[in-house]
């Protein structure tokens, strides 16, 4: 079983989702997997549907990880 | 492995955004002579049947803001590393990273603008020609980095005949957080130029705004452009009146790209 957390990064605007963070203010509790949120969820900020987010392999700056899950 | 793909003008995404209706929040001016047009090179909002980018590049595109008040309303960008390049016009620039900037850009001025953790931007045209730019967009090195903004001018009458640094890690080219070079060349007579990447692990995209150019036995004219990689050089012949972008870029392990390139089988 595959048990990598993902980082997903929104196309239209670059908001990230990370799947260990979730968006507790957005109502997502970290570990919420990309699969699990609803097909018509959409960027908070910009409205970009999820099949319009790319999978990325990048690491945070310095102290970014928690404004990521703040975000 | 050489691997290349020739996007020609055409096959480019072409889109008119108007500044009424539904998209009167985001396009500025509010008036029927108000609207953006925006080709695009890989998928961008509504144009996905493209490539899906490039290395770091996401969008290539060229923009123009038709009429005074036109453009981008104030909205928020994270992560992505985005850049203008004016070609025409005057492009009114604000943007919040810092303390924030307002910053007017003209023929030559380019920025690049770092949304990391969190940065607006408003993008218009406020005087009475139409604004036409040239707008990259770049997936950082790291997610959340702080904001920044820097721009530069590139003097089109005197950097002539010879291939400029204007993005990237090298004298007097702006700073990127991403292993990633723009340069571009502009000629006033026929010549021969070659483009070294760092190696050839790099890619580069090769965009022809003006001219004719002649790379191996590809022929490109305006709006036509080349991405390659696998190579230690790229030589082309060009025509008296070119302007030429080349953007040289990391190649990600990119399951995304790959796999279209795979189902639609265009690359070598």
């Amino acid at each position: 079983m595959n048990i990598t957390l993902k980082r997903l990064v929104c196309l239209g605007c670059g908001f990230s989702y990370d799947e260990a963070l979730g968006l507790p203010e957005h109502g997502i509790p970290p570990g919420t997997r990309w699969t699990d949120l609803p097909e018509d969820w959409v960027c908070p900020d910009c409205g970009t549907p999820k099949s319009q987010f790319e999978m990325v392999v990048i690491g945070y700056a310095e102290g970014g990880s928690p404004l990521a899950q703040n975000a | 492995m050489t691997q290349s793909f020739v996007l020609r003008a055409n096959d480019r995404g072409h889109t008119v955004v108007r500044s009424e209706g539904s998209s009167a929040a985001y396009v500025a001016g509010h008036t029927p002579s108000n609207f953006v047009s925006r080709e695009s090179s890989f998928n961008f909002h509504e144009y996905q049947s493209g490539r899906p980018g490039f290395g770091a590049i996401r969008v290539f595109g060229d923009e123009t803001f038709h009429g005074a008040g036109c453009g981008y309303n104030m909205h928020a960008h994270h992560n992505f590393v985005i850049c203008a390049f004016v070609l025409e016009g005057e492009l009114t620039h604000i943007n919040t990273a810092g303390r924030g900037t307002v910053d007017q850009l003209q023929q030559g001025d380019y920025y690049v603008f770092s949304a990391g953790s969190g940065g607006k931007h408003c993008e218009l045209s406020i005087g009475p020609e139409d604004m036409h730019a040239i707008y990259l967009w770049l997936m950082p090195n790291k997610l959340y980095l702080p904001p920044t903004y820097h721009r530069a001018h590139f003097d089109i009458r005197t950097r002539r005949n010879r291939i400029v640094q204007l993005v990237g890690d090298g004298d007097g080219a702006l700073p990127v957080p991403q292993d990633l070079r723009v340069s571009r060349l502009i000629t006033d007579r026929p010549g021969a130029y070659t483009y070294t990447p760092r190696s050839a692990e790099y890619g580069t995209y090769l965009f022809v705004k003006e001219g004719q150019v002649r790379c191996g036995d590809v022929a490109l004219g305006p709006r036509d452009s080349l991405g390659i990689n696998g190579v230690d050089k790229i030589e082309c012949d060009v025509a008296d009146t070119t302007d030429v972008f080349f953007v040289e870029t990391v190649m990600f392990d990119e399951a995304r790209i790959n796999a279209w390139e795979q189902e639609h089988g265009d690359h070598d």
